[in-house]
């Protein structure tokens, strides 16, 4: 009580000081929900392009960038020695057409649910209702959980596929399916996922194709990658460099290159939040220096008379570094409930979800940080005061 | 035992030619329950006298002994403790926390001596109830006046019972009724708890109030009075008339 109302007697400057910190903080706060929205989808593509292998035809660039291949290389791919299992993966876009100037995430897509291969993944997806797609369904659909709460879809409502886009052309096709569940929050990929028989997905792709082709080819022999898994034991990037040599026209992947390609994309975000860091630093800790040497200056009679009666150099080190400390955690609260606010907000506004995650990791790093940005801050001004000579602060003037 | 005894202190500021003797060998034992003063000229060396006796500053050579304990021998720490449990501090400008109330202020000693609290608060009451400030406990120094936060502050200093009280001219910026009151309850106090009082001050007229004058000049003590009790009487007399 007597911390606060020492910093309440000198208002403006407490307020000015505790403003410094709220602004560090907040910033800290928005950078580090951007970073952690971004290192929990990172994480979730590092468990799953980990464990498996993706192989594309020899030209596509991998990924989400796939081109067409034939079904009959999966069948290559799955007698290839340390092959577990292998299954196809068939995806479109969930959205065709639609504009993204800037995107920091997974684009919505429409992809086969593969149970069999899915079960030796290591990244697991499961259903908060309802239930995934077999090989027999057809027209329905299990919802990642943004995807379903931008179209404000439940089991057993309706949902176009892919979705019409606004300046669709004459020969779009889309259909009406039935949502059979809806995924839970993974905060990655499967999230914006449209989950489909593989039969249903062969449809939608060769839909996709530009109608001068799509009377060419057979859709339904048509694969956009495949995915395998190792058997115990198995060096998955050797395995990868195996399906390569072995399997011809393919590109499989090496699990590690995919890996440090999202690990290097973290790096960005980790390092957006240690500057954010660093200018809460700068701006809140420099106002505290200066609050506390002014508080110091101002109270020098008040710490003679308290060395007098019998206080320590250490009672009054931490007599001061407790109101630097209170001014860091009043600053990190007030920063932190903004940028909450402002998250929340931005987030709400967002259909895809929003671009921001507080997590208990970030809640206890920036409420952390201000506390020891406060103590780090008032422990010079501190030791100043802890150090006078009782008989010259008593009679300062 | 004495409270407090000073032998040979002696206390310089400065170097070469700069060099000032503020204490000069001074030889000093103070009795439990004395009442006395310390007076002298502007210089003379007394109020360095109330630094050193009340540990706030260590004397050049020579040592302070508190209650048989050898203060030199201790490092700033144990000092700090020796001076938080046995001695009183008392000033002139009252130096009680804006931010206290009259109760907050009196405990504040507990904060470092680390005493009973409860029992602390009981005795504060008490010393409030003495005074005639109980309805005042919690308003802050702001709201009361200068005899009033005097009062509060010589409850501070006797909160954590000690057996020297140390004031450094308690009474001057009270007028004369008003320090006619405290010196009243500081030798109510002096007679009940036999608690030591040394009072440096100008104040002749108060020096001749308590049992004992010890005159400084140029750091050296040049007279040690017993003031006759026609003495003491006097200033009061004159005052009531």
């Amino acid at each position: 009580m007597e911390i606060l109302r020492n910093l309440w007697r000198r208002k403006l400057r407490t307020t000015l000081t505790v403003s410094g910190i709220v602004m560090g903080i907040f910033a800290l706060t928005t950078m580090g929900s951007l970073a952690e929205h971004f290192n929990v989808l990172l994480g979730g593509g590092i468990t799953y392009y980990g464990g498996s292998i993706q192989v594309t035809d020899d030209k596509s660039n991998g990924g989400f960038g796939a081109g067409a291949m034939s079904l009959d290389t999966l069948q290559k791919i799955q007698q290839v020695d340390g092959v577990l299992a292998a299954g196809p993966a068939v995806g479109t876009s969930a959205k065709p057409g639609s504009v993204s100037t800037v995107s920091f995430g997974v684009p919505d897509y429409i992809m086969n649910f593969d149970a069999t291969t899915t079960a030796h993944s290591p990244f697991k997806i499961s259903v908060a209702s309802g239930a995934f797609p077999n090989d027999a369904s057809r027209f329905q659909v299990t919802l990642g959980s943004t995807l379903a709460s931008e179209f404000r879809k439940h089991v057993g409502d309706t949902i176009m596929l892919p979705v019409r886009p606004k300046d669709a052309t004459s020969d779009f096709i889309n259909h009406r399916f039935t949502v059979i569940g809806v995924l839970d929050q993974t905060l990655t990929a499967p999230d914006n996922g449209a989950y489909v028989s593989l039969h249903d997905a062969q449809m939608l792709l060769g839909e996709s194709l530009p109608a001068a082709l799509r009377g060419t080819v057979n859709p339904y022999q048509l694969i956009t990658s495949v995915v395998a898994y190792g058997r115990p034991g198995v060096n998955l990037d050797a395995l990868a460099t195996r399906i390569t040599a072995v399997v011809p026209g393919v590109k499989a992947t090496k699990p590690s290159d995919l890996v440090s390609s999202f690990k290097s994309g973290g790096a960005i975000f980790t390092f957006m939040t240690t500057a954010a860091a660093l200018l809460a630093l700068i701006i809140g800790g420099l106002s505290v220096v200066n609050t506390m040497i002014m508080s110091v200056t101002e109270r020098t009679r008040e710490i003679g008379l308290k060395k007098a009666i019998g206080a320590k150099t250490r009672n009054i080190l931490s007599e001061f570094v407790a109101e630097s400390t209170a001014m860091g955690l009043i600053g990190g609260l007030i920063g932190f409930l903004l940028g909450m606010l402002m998250t929340f907000l931005l987030n709400n506004g967002d259909p895809s979800g929003g671009l921001f995650l507080i997590t208990p990791r970030l809640t206890l790093i920036a409420l952390v940080f201000a506390v020891a940005l406060g103590a780090g801050a008032g422990v010079i001004p501190a030791m100043r005061a802890a150090r006078m000579d009782p008989v010259t602060a008593l009679r300062a003037q | 035992m004495a409270t407090i005894k000073t032998l040979g202190l002696s206390k310089t500021y400065g170097t070469g030619e700069s060099m000032v003797k503020a204490l000069d060998g001074v030889d000093l034992t103070i009795e439990q329950g004395e009442f006395l003063a310390i007076v002298g000229r502007s210089g003379s060396g007394k109020t360095t006298m109330l630094d050193c006796m009340g540990l706030l500053m260590r004397p050049s050579s020579g040592a302070v002994i508190v209650d048989g304990t050898d203060a030199s021998t201790l490092n700033d720490g144990q000092r700090a403790e020796l001076r938080s449990k046995r001695i009183g501090f008392i000033f002139q400008e009252f130096n009680l926390l804006p931010t206290m109330s009259a109760m907050e202020n009196i405990l504040l000693p507990l904060r470092y001596s680390g005493g009973d609290r409860k029992a602390a608060r009981i005795r504060a009451e008490g010393f409030l109830e003495e005074v005639g400030l109980a309805k005042r406990a919690n308003h802050r120094p702001t709201q009361m006046s200068g005899g009033e936060q005097q009062r509060v502050a010589i409850a501070r200093s006797l909160i954590n019972e000690p057996t020297l009280v140390l004031g450094d001219e308690p009474m001057g910026e009270v007028d004369t009724d008003t320090a006619n009151a405290l010196l009243e309850f500081m030798r109510r106090i002096n007679a009940e708890r036999r608690v030591s009082f040394v009072i440096v001050t100008h104040d002749l007229d108060l020096a001749a109030r308590t049992d004992r004058v010890i005159r400084l000049r140029d750091g050296h003590v040049i007279s040690d009075e017993r003031p006759s009790r026609q003495l003491v009487q006097r200033p009061a007399a004159a005052a009531a008339a």
